[in-house]
């Protein structure tokens, strides 16, 4: 095995790896717990049965009888987490999906037209987007519950689509609403991120389409869209990671019921005034993250190269 | 949720009444079926044994009037905050609930001209023969009876681990003042290794329960009701704080990373003596094996509180523009009566408001505290949970106590409290 | 002749396609003007953007000048500045009867926070982005871990960093314990709290940083490194000189998110301590939802998110405009 270029003074180590390379890996591996060990100490807690948990070595495995204190092994809080939250789960894939894309989708078209088309005044508007990033979510709970509440009738426009088409049900309209929201939302950072995007694509590609004749639809479609795909695998990661994890959005416009989304239902989750069980809360929360979590590992790579491109 | 495996005459009414419905305003959540029969009640109790409580409840009142429909939405979420956020979006929209569970007391002041008067109705002679003064009172909004108590916790509590105790040499039953609970931590602390007093920092609850218990002895019921008016005297607040002071000292010494439960546990454990909770933490010790009422813990009333149930209480208001008046009426003389009551209580581990209630089917525990509280010369109500003093005060109260966690100094938060009133 | 249909098409079409698709002249009609035409991409996410965002803040502006206290509904007729005078005067408003402080605490630790969390996030993610662009083996094992806390919820972080700043069993005090330093109170420390809480942030979404930084690094052509080796100069002084001002897009890139993030503090901070966070940790927005959600002074919260957003905002347009100027924006 050798590791790659070695540059000035070497100090040789017994093994015949140089000095530097053996520090840098212990760095490396010492971030990477430091970076673990929380999402460590959920995963054994949850791994724990609520009668034995005492919370004192938490990090630990509950190896009860071999290490006191640390509570007995028990599957049991995951399978009441899957289900008490399966119906959240279901809503917020049901959320998050649609939201995803049109945030994608619609960030990459307004960053297109604010970038590649290049027209007078596209900066102000831009601008506007880019500050419209920055707007802090509890500030407009207010607003946004009484626009869905007592100003679009969108409950009862929604009632005849449930009634009609299979599977939907009436209180998806809150999703509906929630959807749309969370998209409005995206939109910014997404245009920003396609913006950056676009700005280093060759300028003298798109001129010669232009000669061409091609459209401007032609020109995105086309040209645009296909480069831009390692950007979307950006945006996606991003925009699921920030709609799934949302609260606060989600307290206002579903508030309860049948519609609420799994991070509304971990708020409650196994807290009741006698007590909290916290092997099941988290098992909840890793329940719940899980589709976060698995995203990253398994896209991570097209993500930080996404952001590379 | 919509019944998908219904019969289709119910698809054909169905369809029917979606075009009736799309013609109304938008209602809020609820079920599509919005008859002036209907009962809407949202609360909070999600999980545990609130949940098991309610549903008693409405179990009873179904078997009681089984032509009343119910429409009851649990609010998921810690505490009752977002509770009250979504009822306040519905009274924004001219579209209450029935009923909500909220605290009475000055918390009613939240929503104030939204509750109507229902006296005569539901609060006639039979309901106001049998709630003692105290919880009366909380009853009403500026003199008008707007809402109806459903079970009493009690505040001033000092439960305690006997074994722990005894090995320490302490006698519970021989405690008289705040000062004497101070010497009994000491004592444990010296002759045991367990944690004198079990209390938990990460929230200002815990510790501005404490100190209005400990007030209730340093000021008398008379101080205590100076204080809440307004006009407390500084140096009874300040002798509650340093009250408190003295008792930190003999804290867990990770309290501002643990919560109730792991507080609570440790006394189960053995690994502390005391703990000071409302009565909701003798729940978790009767769900407790082996850990017995009596044997292993045992409560005394907070040491020189003594003739006072300081007390918490939870509560059903009639709220005005009610979707389903008279429903709500019947529902709401129905939680006044003693059967209700006792068959909520059973399941919550409170107390019933009345004092003619059959509590043979509660537990011991909830019997002492029931004989306890009619006998008790003065029912106060809570600070912290809401009853004795209006929301702006309580969060600038909350904010002293935030203060007083970081710093535990008694002089400052003693100005602070005072201060909250202005 | 000409047929007055020719003209009208004429008229509306313009001329023929530009190449240069610059801005428009005298004479080109508005159909064919580059604005209108690519409207159908712009427009519609704009019109989304200016109905929930912006009408969402303009209302917020509105009720932020009534008197508004959750009972009713809010009286526009009456529109005065006196929230914000009491926001940074303090004072008794006309719709209260107790006295309201201001909000300089709020705002202090708000802005430490920010750039006490930005900075730390930035370097941090620079250090490891330098470590991880030296071809190590099991780079993208490395990468997603340390990406990952970035895709967990607050209501889960909470928690945990209870655990890790637990003084009797928690990691944090267990590693100064072993290089002999006692256990520390952290969670309601006065001193340490602020720090803790950026802490935990920095944990969170140092990952982020580290990934838009290693993108930099790789971008600059090894021409650069080569020859500032060549130069003599040592390794610091590399980094120092050379590579690290190449690195100003990526900079201003992941400090516009990061700024995001640092806004989200309040969902941390909620967990964590509910709507009494403590005065050396209330941030501007815990104090908003404080004075909108307990209190009921729904104008004034509003007052105090206005504030906020203005704040967020002065942070970042510095270096956004220096981007701007760059031609780099």
């Amino acid at each position: 095995m050798s590791f790659g270029t070695s540059t000035d003074e070497e100090t040789e180590t017994g093994t015949g790896y140089p000095l530097r390379r053996v520090v840098l890996y212990i760095t490396l591996v010492a971030m990477g717990a430091f970076y673990l060990i929380p999402i460590e100490t959920g995963v054994m807690t949850s791994l724990t049965s609520p009668g034995s948990y005492t919370g004192q070595f938490p990090y630990l495995p509950p190896l009860e009888p071999l290490l006191s204190g640390t509570g007995e092994f028990s599957l049991q809080p995951w399978q009441t987490a899957v289900d008490l939250l399966g119906q959240g789960l279901v809503n917020s894939v049901i959320l998050v999906v649609p939201a995803t894309i049109l945030s994608g989708l619609l960030g990459s078209m307004a960053a297109y037209g604010l970038t590649t088309v290049s027209w007078r005044g596209q900066i102000a508007i831009y601008i506007t987007f880019v500050a419209g990033i920055f707007i802090p979510y509890q500030a407009v709970l207010v607003p946004l519950t009484q626009f869905w509440y007592n100003v679009v009738p969108l409950r009862t426009a929604f009632q005849p689509v449930a009634y009609w088409v299979p599977f939907i049900q009436n209180y998806h309209w809150k999703l509906v609403a929630l959807i749309v929201t969370h998209t409005a939302y995206g939109l910014p950072i997404c245009t920003l991120l396609f913006r950056a995007h676009y700005k280093k694509l060759s300028d003298e590609m798109i001129e010669a389409a232009r000669l061409d004749g091609a459209s401007i639809y032609r020109i995105y479609r086309r040209i645009i869209l296909p480069l831009s795909v390692p950007m979307f695998a950006v945006v996606f990661i991003y925009q699921f990671t920030q709609i799934w994890n949302d609260l606060l959005f989600a307290l206002t416009i579903v508030q309860f019921g049948d519609a609420s989304v799994v991070t509304q239902e971990l708020v409650g989750l196994g807290v009741s005034q006698s007590g909290t069980n916290f092997p099941l809360r988290m098992a909840g929360a890793l329940v719940a993250a899980l589709p976060t979590l698995l995203v990253y590992v398994l896209f991570g790579e097209k993500f930080a190269k996404g952001v590379a491109a | 949720m919509t019944d998908r495996k219904g019969v289709s005459r119910r698809r054909v009414l169905q369809g029917a009444g979606v075009a009736a419905v799309a013609g109304l305003a938008g209602c809020g959540g609820g079920s599509g079926d919005s008859g002036a029969n209907s009962i809407e009640l949202l609360h909070a109790w999600s999980d545990g044994d609130g949940n098991a409580a309610i549903e008693a409840l409405i179990g009873g009142f179904q078997e009681a009037h089984p032509d009343v429909e119910f429409a009851e939405e649990p609010v998921n979420g810690a505490a009752r905050s977002n509770l009250d956020q979504v009822v306040q979006n519905r009274l924004q929209s001219s579209n209450p609930p029935s009923t909500f569970q909220t605290w009475p007391g000055q918390t009613l002041n939240k929503f104030g001209d939204a509750y109507d008067d229902i006296e005569g109705d539901v609060w006639n002679d039979d309901l106001k023969n049998n709630y003692l003064e105290g919880p009366q009172a909380q009853a009403q909004l500026d003199g008008t009876y707007v809402t109806v108590p459903l079970n009493i916790h009690r505040i001033n509590n000092l439960f305690y681990n006997r074994n722990v105790l005894d090995s320490a040499g302490v006698d519970p039953s021989s405690m008289s003042s705040p000062g004497d609970v101070v010497s009994a931590c000491e004592q444990v602390a010296q002759n045991t290794d367990a944690v004198p007093f079990a209390q938990q920092t990460s929230g200002t609850w815990s510790t501005t329960q404490l100190w209005e218990t400990i007030l209730l002895s340093t000021g008398g019921i008379d101080g205590y009701e100076a204080f809440i008016n307004g006009n407390g005297n500084r140096s009874d607040v300040k002798a509650a704080l340093d009250s408190v002071v003295a008792l930190s000292e003999h804290y867990p010494s990770d309290a501002s990373s643990i919560g109730l439960t792991e507080a609570n546990t440790m006394v189960m454990d053995g690994e502390a003596a005391f703990i000071h909770q409302g009565d909701w933490a003798a729940g978790a010790y009767s769900n407790a094996d082996g850990f017995n009422y009596g044997e292993q813990w045992g409560q005394v009333t907070y040491p020189g509180t003594s003739g006072s149930y300081l007390l918490n209480m939870d509560s059903f208001p009639f709220l005005a523009n009610n979707p389903s008046p008279e429903a709500t009426k019947t529902f709401l003389s129905y939680c006044g009566t003693a059967e209700a009551q006792v068959l909520f209580n059973a399941e919550k581990g409170s107390i019933p408001p009345r004092s003619d209630a059959d509590v043979s089917q509660l537990n011991q525990f909830q019997q002492d505290q029931y004989e306890d509280f009619n006998n008790a010369d003065s029912q106060p109500p809570s600070v912290e949970h809401g009853l004795a003093v209006s929301p702006g005060i309580k969060t600038n109260i909350s904010s002293a106590f935030s203060g007083f966690l970081e710093n535990y100094d008694a002089d400052a938060t003693a100005d602070a409290l005072l201060n909250a009133f202005n | 002749m000409h047929n007055p249909l020719t003209i009208l098409r004429r008229r509306l079409r313009g001329r023929d396609a530009r190449t240069d698709g610059g801005a428009t002249e005298d004479g080109e009609s508005f159909l064919s003007r580059e604005s209108v035409r690519s409207a159908p991409f712009w427009l519609p996410p704009a019109l989304l953007i200016g109905v929930f965002v912006y009408g969402a803040i303009g209302w917020n502006v509105l009720l932020s000048l009534t008197d508004f206290t959750g009972l009713g509904t809010p009286d526009y007729g009456s529109l005065d500045f006196e929230n914000y005078v009491v926001a940074f005067q303090g004072g008794t408003p006309s719709w209260s009867e107790l006295t309201v402080d201001p909000i300089w605490n709020s705002l202090q630790n708000t802005v430490v926070l920010v750039v006490g969390f930005a900075a730390v996030c930035l370097v941090l993610g620079l250090l490891l982005a330098i470590l991880v662009d030296q071809e190590i083996r099991f780079e993208n094992t490395f990468r997603t871990i340390y990406l990952l806390p970035m895709s967990l919820s607050f209501v889960v972080t909470a928690k945990f960093w209870l655990y890790m700043y637990n003084p009797q069993t928690g990691l944090i005090n267990i590693a100064l314990g072993a290089f002999g330093f006692g256990p520390v109170e952290i969670v309601q420390n006065p001193d340490l709290k602020l720090a803790a809480i950026a802490f935990a942030l920095v944990w969170q979404f140092s990952g982020y940083a580290m990934v838009v930084y290693l993108a930099g690094l790789r971008a600059i052509p090894d021409s650069h490194f080569e020859a500032a080796r060549v130069d003599g100069a040592s390794t610091v002084k590399m980094y120092w000189r050379v590579i690290i001002p190449q690195l100003r897009t990526a900079t201003v890139s992941a400090l516009v998110v990061l700024t995001v993030f640092a806004l989200k503090a309040f969902d941390f901070l909620f967990s964590m301590y509910g709507y009494q966070p403590g005065p050396s940790a209330d941030i501007l927005a815990t104090r908003m939802v404080r004075e909108a959600y307990s209190n009921g002074n729904w104008a004034y919260g509003s007052a105090i998110a206005v504030v906020l957003f203005l704040m967020a905002l002065a942070i970042v347009s510095p270096y956004i405009y220096s981007q701007y100027k760059r031609g780099a924006l």
